[in-house]
């Protein structure tokens, strides 16, 4: 079971480890690592991720939204996390916080909690 | 820019040409003066604008699709009028509103949890859970344990309390005067005309933020009503927005509106990408055409979003794709809870993705978004702390915060009323 669930689709095997630290379903999840992150994290995750980002995102564009398996499932909540953790490093100097801006742990997200490749958020 | 009365116009601007003002006519209608902070600073005037705004007042409180299905409902918590609202769908598909409150004795007939609150009723009733009774979705009083038991129980005339309820473009709006002075479209006037059109209902994904400010719910609204901050505020998150242009100023009776054009944001690498995904194709992509004609008249390549004031406390910010990549529209409101206290509501909409990249990127628009917002928010309970502080007795207003100036003046004619 945790095994399968760590597994990501053939071919991106080099992204483990990647995913062990980054891959979570949920935005609140996904932002508490934000939050606790380095400018090195930072770093480390664009290095790497940006230039698989093409496969993957072309790996994930055959993938509906509702039925993805382990695998894809685990691809998207680490590609969900490089989206989000992105600007950090391209835009705020490598802060986990945006600069010069209120508590980011005082917004609440609605969908915190909700899976984010849900097909119902409304 | 202003002058909706030249040629060139996209079919069906001109119906609209009334509405757009030039700097030198919103100067001349709208004056040039401070305005005074004293509406922001006095809690009397809370407790006026309670009574004289929200209590007469449309106001959105939801919309068709958070509640798509027979039975759906949601319940938003409203202290600025002492009141919980249960919105539902009945079994007739119609969308009503009621107080949440059990004619027994006053409980709560659906319990809640937070500001708002989602949920299905089974069978097209509710059920206090206090003593039992059940109400239909559509309000009548249908049972009532022990019965007998009450003597007698007029049982017809103890349904739930409806308020007024009308519905524009998908937009559920309420009005707690019984009966209101204005139908919903006589209250949005020409503004349903201006915004009307837009296909706001497939746009249904939406990320939803809230917060609570310590400040007045006016210092939170003026924060998100003007361009001006953009360049400054917005420096981090924003740096491709340096270059923007507030223009096309529309004034729509009580609400006024305005339009964002600029040359977009200097994309970072990983935006690039994700707004790649979305440009490929139609349906996330810039979509100019599907914008109602009045907005961006001249069909200006660079259009970034329509940026309007509905009074007294929404925002629907309707970009179709133009301004940030894949995003529909977005919209805010302010609900004041006390004096200094302020919920804060942002949503962003995007159509659904049709695959998992899809939705991949819309997190990063969505974040990109939400990081700008978290900047807005930063400057909110200093300024209110500052006005607070008797330092300064007035805004002093350049044009593009017209919408501020706008807004102000509205209230002072409803609260003098
Ligand atoms: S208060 Fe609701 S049943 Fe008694
Ligand atoms: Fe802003």
């Amino acid at each position: 079971m945790m095994s399968a669930t760590m597994t990501l689709p053939e071919g991106f095997a080099d992204l483990a480890e990647l995913a062990a630290r980054w891959a979570r379903p949920t935005e609140n999840a996904r932002s508490a690592i934000r939050w606790t992150a380095s400018a090195e994290d930072f770093a480390a995750l664009h290095a790497a991720m940006m230039p698989r980002l093409d496969a993957v995102l072309a790996r994930l564009e055959g993938c509906p939204l509702d039925g993805m398996d382990s695998a894809e499932t685990r691809l998207f909540c680490l590609a969900a996390a490089f989206a989000e953790a992105a600007p950090h490093h391209e835009l705020y100097g490598g802060s986990a916080e945006v600069p010069h801006s209120f508590s980011a742990r005082r917004f609440v997200p609605g969908h915190g909690d909700t899976p984010s490749w849900s097909t119902a958020l409304r | 820019m202003n002058d909706l009365g030249s040629t060139g116009l996209r079919p069906g601007a001109e119906a609209l040409s009334h509405l757009g003002r030039s700097v030198e006519a919103i100067r001349a209608e709208l004056g040039i003066d401070p305005v005074s902070v004293e509406a922001i600073r006095d809690p009397a005037i809370y407790a006026l604008e309670r009574e004289k705004i929200f209590r007469r007042a449309w106001l959105k409180v939801a919309t068709a699709w958070e509640i798509p299905a027979i039975g759906d409902y949601k319940v938003k918590e409203l202290p600025v009028a002492d009141a919980s609202v249960l919105i539902v769908r009945g079994k007739d598909d119609r969308i009503r509103a009621f107080h949440n409150v059990c004619t027994h004795r006053g409980n709560k007939v659906v319990p809640t949890s937070d500001f708002e609150t989602f949920g299905r009723a089974r069978a097209n009733v509710v059920t206090c859970r206090f003593h039992g009774w059940v109400f239909g979705t559509d309000g009548p009083l249908r049972s009532v344990p022990l019965e007998g038991s009450f003597g007698t129980l007029d049982k017809a005339c103890l349904g739930l309390r409806e308020i007024a309820c009308e519905s524009w473009e998908g937009f559920v709006f309420i009005n707690f005067a019984d009966p209101p002075e204005q139908s919903l479209r006589e209250y949005l006037g020409d503004f349903a005309t201006l915004f009307g059109g837009y296909p706001y209902a497939e746009a249904t994904t939406a990320f939803r933020y809230s917060t609570v400010l310590e400040c007045n719910w006016k210092v939170a609204l003026y924060a998100f009503s003007e361009g001006y901050h953009v360049p400054t505020i917005h420096a981090g998150s924003l740096p491709g927005f340096r270059g923007i242009e507030h223009a096309d100023f529309k004034l729509i009776g009580p609400h006024a509106s305005s339009t964002i054009y600029g040359l977009g944001m200097e994309a970072a690498e990983s935006t690039a990408r994700f707004a790649g995904l979305f440009h490929a194709g139609t349906d996330h992509g810039p979509r100019p055409d599907l914008l109602p004609p009045g907005i961006n008249p001249t069909g200006r390549s660079d259009f970034q979003f329509e940026l309007p004031n509905i009074f007294p406390n929404l925002l629907i910010h309707l970009a179709s794709g133009c301004g940030y990549p894949g995003m529909a529209y977005f919209t805010h409101q302010f609900w004041p809870l006390d004096h200094g206290r302020t919920l804060w509501e942002g949503i962003n909409y995007f159509r659904p993705a049709r695959n998992a990249a899809e939705r991949v990127a819309q997190l990063h628009v969505n974040a990109l978004h939400r990081n700008a917002w978290l900047e807005d928010t930063a400057t909110m309970e200093d300024t209110f702390t500052g006005i607070r502080s008797g330092a300064i007795d007035e805004m002093q207003l350049m044009d593009q915060e017209f919408l501020i100036r706008h807004a102000a003046r509205t209230l002072d004619s409803y609260l003098a009323a």
